[in-house]
């Protein structure tokens, strides 16, 4: 029957503990492929360094859209003030 | 934060402690890797760091143990099974049964089993590295030393170490 809570009891609990020192000094399956500490450092600092590039880059990328909008905004506004003196134009030309 | 002579010296010494962590908790060498690269960057990138080696060590856990349950919980959502490890180096029969055997638990079970067996970390450590409440890591503790029980029961290995 397995019922956890509070079932353990003083042997097994030794049993356990001795089963995960084993497994604790039991050799590994595999190796570790980890990058070294200045690999590490490195990636720090190259990750530090595009943070302050993204901060100072935020604003521009933030008004983009804005821009964007700004123009689309003025060309609209240009062509309604253009369109009516361009039909004006256009039927005074000659072929 | 540390500096490079300092981090140098302090990877050198727990990355690996940290790597076995990881790779029993997550049956995993690969996500054992990035894992540990990840968690010794942040620490890197992190403003404030405990002054002492020890609660450096036990930082550097706490992230370790964070990120593997973002990546339980991104692979529950995936419904992806962990993939065990297929390489096998150096490890004796031995060695290979102990660690199959703590492979068949669930990951959070063996990183629960690893920080209270291993590291000999509280309750509330515990929950602070896996993101739990320290009622549930009671309750989960207890649930997977339970599994263990039953798993070495199962296997014979009870009765032989208590001859």
């Amino acid at each position: 029957m397995t019922q956890y809570d509070g079932e353990i009891t003083a042997a097994e609990e030794r049993v356990l503990s001795g089963f995960m020192r084993r497994l604790q000094s039991a050799a590994l399956d595999c190796s570790p492929r980890m990058a070294g500490a200045d690999v590490l450092l490195l990636k720090a600092q190259l990750v530090r360094k595009w943070d302050a590039q993204r901060r100072v880059h935020r604003p521009i990328e933030l008004m983009e859209p804005v821009e964007i909008a700004a123009g689309f905004a003025a060309a609209v506004l240009l062509l309604s003030w253009s369109v009516p003196s361009l039909f004006d134009w256009v039927p005074r030309l000659t072929f | 934060m540390l500096t490079e002579r300092a981090f140098g010296e302090f990877y050198q010494r727990h990355a690996r402690a940290v790597w076995t962590y990881v790779y029993r908790s997550t049956n995993n060498a690969a996500d054992a890797d990035d894992i540990v690269q990840d968690a010794f960057l942040r620490l890197l990138q992190a403003d404030m760091v405990p002054a002492d080696e020890e609660g450096l060590r036990r930082y550097v856990f706490r992230i370790a143990g964070n990120l593997m349950t973002d990546r339980w919980r991104k692979r529950t959502r995936e419904k992806r099974h962990d993939t065990a490890s297929t390489e096998q180096a150096e490890a004796s029969p031995r060695d290979l049964d102990v660690a199959r055997t703590f492979a068949e638990l669930k990951p959070r079970e063996r990183a629960l089993l690893w920080l209270a067996y291993v590291e000999g970390d509280s309750h509330r450590d515990i929950g602070e590295a896996l993101r739990l409440g320290g009622d549930s890591v009671k309750v989960m503790l207890s649930r997977a030393r339970g599994r263990l029980r039953d798993l070495l029961k199962a296997r014979g290995l009870i009765e032989g170490e208590q001859k």
